[in-house]
């Protein structure tokens, strides 16, 4: 099992107990091997519809197919801070 | 046939003259770095009588094409000693271009020293008179007193206290939609140029203007109409889009997650306070406190994006506007400063001196690595700022940006590159950046060629921010900024027109329609080239070589945490991009 720490933003924030946007909000579970950042963000109650593009594993731009292979640091923003337009960008 | 106002500061006389032929066609940064390129001979002082200081809005600018409101600044850079342009949006662009004025061209330095002169233009032509109104005072006391004077509807350039003391990271300000004195073509120093020149202020009044010309109605109504519905439709520029409802801030919480938000001058990737300065956090804290708390606000009238804001005190009274990404970083993370009403009060003072924020934040986080104060402390810093305003010797090494500050302080932890502060991306992180900031004939400019969109943001097509193959993406983005920098528009109208191809036909509809050119999107890459190389030609006979193409060697040897990368581009790779 890997722990992995996910930061939510915007109003994902809702699916952990800090709404506060001064501070972080922070999931934090643990996942098997092999297991995708979709996986994870199920796996913690956070709903993909309303995942937007920027997701950063450890700091790299990452899709949700992404596998996991080392804990660490999630952070997902919502789709209405989309940063991103469409899904064109190569990603790990 | 549009017109030029030649100022000649040591005569004290200011005429009109017809555009020359050659420059038919051009505007913004195309039209300042043409005039500077022709005029200024690239040895001369950059405060001395032989450099010269060239406003231009650009070729769409004062038309209703949305985000058109730019005007571009040029001269010899006291800060890099090579050419610059920086531009602003503002009321004041839209005031001067239809008054049928392409550029001002002010030449020359005054006889007599500690006088103050402004330039007055309206429909009835354009005098020089003495100011006597705000020498040594803050910016918004100034225009306070300048609009009494002339009228609430004139826009206003200008020079603060840091202008007047000719001092390298000194900007020139403009008014912002309500009349605040906030809006900046900060980079470079040049408000040094303007103060060396003794000009404090240009005040221009549009009343009964007879309107920028257009060729082509039809094609430009066309083209206005494919980009506003661009703009309106990506994510990032909608009407509660990205950029309007969270600001240019949003990319604090971005940009940390990537581990590319430069921390405590360039140590790290990461700020642990970063949320508490984010764009999230900005918004809360406008809703919160109420009053004249406000997301959306724009800079200039034909602004549809809309991203700035006003920043409220705890009472709900203003603060500040605006706390934008760059500001925002550059006194939060990169001062370790994670308060926010902290931030807002080095904002404002960097705008009330007439500073550059960016050039000031990276300052005094070399400041902080110097002893001056604590990383982290905000009061300190404050306190320090407010030396400029006193005009002491320490306010004067700190207004002289970072690359001096850190030589008198010993201090070899400088993220500059030609003598300029690096702005909130950090190279180590995003390498493509990093290309453009060694690379771009402004020194260390993230606006040079905004690779971020495709490294980070997705926009524009896709990049791997740790590749280090980069030279071309980075040409092709300086190029396109380049022509985008001369049309007047906004440069966040690249995150639509980038995705959305109704929209890049958009706004070469308007540009054309203007003209009455026929140009394709072939036109905008060779324009584009053609002024990125006469800049460059500008500062290699003002001295550059590709050695002055460089990331500062600190980067090359420490890792940047939580990444834990080196700028670990050869050399070699950089030299590729202007081949």
């Amino acid at each position: 099992m890997m722990k992995i720490e996910i930061h939510l933003y915007g109003r994902l924030r809702r699916f952990t107990d800090n709404p506060d946007p001064g501070k972080p909000s922070v999931i934090k579970i643990e996942v098997p091997g092999g297991t995708t950042i979709n996986g994870a963000l199920e796996k913690a109650g956070v709903p993909t519809d309303e995942v937007g593009t920027n997701i950063f594993l450890n700091g790299r731009y990452s899709s949700l197919d992404r596998v996991i292979d080392e804990g660490g640091r999630l952070g997902v923003f919502p789709d209405d801070m989309n940063l991103l337009y469409k899904w064109h960008f190569d990603k790990e | 046939m549009g017109k030029v106002i030649r100022v000649d500061m040591e005569k004290l006389t200011a005429k009109v003259e017809d555009l020359p032929k050659k420059y038919v066609n051009r505007g913004g940064r195309w039209l300042t770095d043409s005039i500077v390129c022709d005029e200024i001979d690239p040895n001369c002082h950059p405060l001395g009588p032989n450099n010269k200081l060239v406003f231009a809005p650009g070729i769409v600018t004062g038309t209703k094409a949305p985000n058109s409101g730019r005007i571009s600044v040029g001269a010899k850079s006291p800060l890099t000693g090579g050419i610059k342009e920086a531009n602003a949006g503002t009321p004041f662009a839209e005031q001067l271009a239809p008054l049928g004025y392409s550029a001002i061209v002010v030449e020359g330095v005054p006889k007599e020293k500690g006088k103050y002169w402004q330039l007055e233009i309206d429909k009835k032509g354009v005098k020089l008179n003495e100011a006597k109104t705000g020498i040594g005072e803050v910016l918004s006391k100034a225009y306070g007193e300048l609009f009494k004077e002339h009228g609430k509807h004139v826009g206003i350039a200008s020079i603060g206290v840091s202008g007047e003391q000719q001092l390298s990271a000194a900007g020139i300000c403009f008014n912002d939609i309500d009349g605040r004195a906030s809006r900046f073509a900060g980079r470079g120093g040049l408000g040094a140029v303007m103060g060396s020149k003794g000009l404090k202020y240009i005040i221009v009044d549009d009343k009964g203007a007879k309107g920028v010309e257009i060729k082509d109605k039809k094609l430009f109504n066309e083209g206005r109409q494919k980009l506003a519905k661009a703009l309106m439709t990506h994510d990032v520029t909608k009407k509660g889009g990205t950029l309007n409802t969270y600001g240019t801030a949003a990319l604090i919480n971005v940009m940390n997650e990537a581990g590319g938000l430069p921390t405590r001058n360039f140590r790290e990737g990461r700020f642990e306070g970063a949320e508490k300065v984010s764009g999230e956090a900005i918004k809360a804290a406008c809703e919160e406190r109420g009053g004249a708390g406000l997301m959306g606000h724009p800079c200039h009238a034909s602004c549809i994006i809309q991203c700035s804001n006003v920043y409220p005190y705890e009472d709900g009274t203003e603060h500040v506007s605006c706390i934008e990404y760059e500001s925002d970083w550059a006194f939060g993370p990169n001062c370790g400063i994670d308060n926010l009403d902290q931030i807002a009060e080095l904002v404002h003072l960097t705008n009330e001196y007439g500073l550059d924020t960016i050039e000031m934040g990276g300052t005094m986080a070399v400041a902080m690595e110097g002893g001056l104060a604590e990383f982290g402390d905000g009061e300190k810093a404050i306190e320090l700022m407010k030396e400029i305003h006193k005009g002491s010797p320490l306010g004067k090494i700190l207004a002289s940006g970072a690359v001096t500050t850190g030589k008198t302080l010993g201090v070899t932890r400088v993220p500059a590159c030609k003598g300029q502060n690096m702005p909130a991306y950090e190279p180590r992180a995003v390498k493509g950046i990093g290309y453009v900031y060694a690379t771009s004939t402004m020194g260390a400019d993230h606006t040079s060629g905004y690779t971020i969109a495709p490294e980070i943001l997705g926009v524009g097509g896709s990049a791997d921010p740790l590749d280090t193959d980069k030279s071309a993406l980075a040409r092709g983005f300086m190029d396109t900024t380049a022509f985008l920098d001369s049309t007047g528009y906004c440069l966040f109208i690249a995150f639509a027109i980038l995705d959305i191809s109704e929209g890049f036909d958009g706004m070469v509809e308007t540009v054309n329609g203007v003209l009455g050119t026929s140009w394709t999107g072939d036109d905008v890459a060779r324009i584009g080239k053609e002024i990125t190389e006469m800049e460059r030609a500008f500062n290699k006979a003002a001295g550059f070589t590709k050695h002055d193409d460089r990331i500062p060697e600190f980067m090359k040897l420490e890792k940047l945490p939580p990444l834990n990368e080196t700028w670990n581009v050869p050399d070699s790779e950089l030299d590729k991009v202007f081949k």
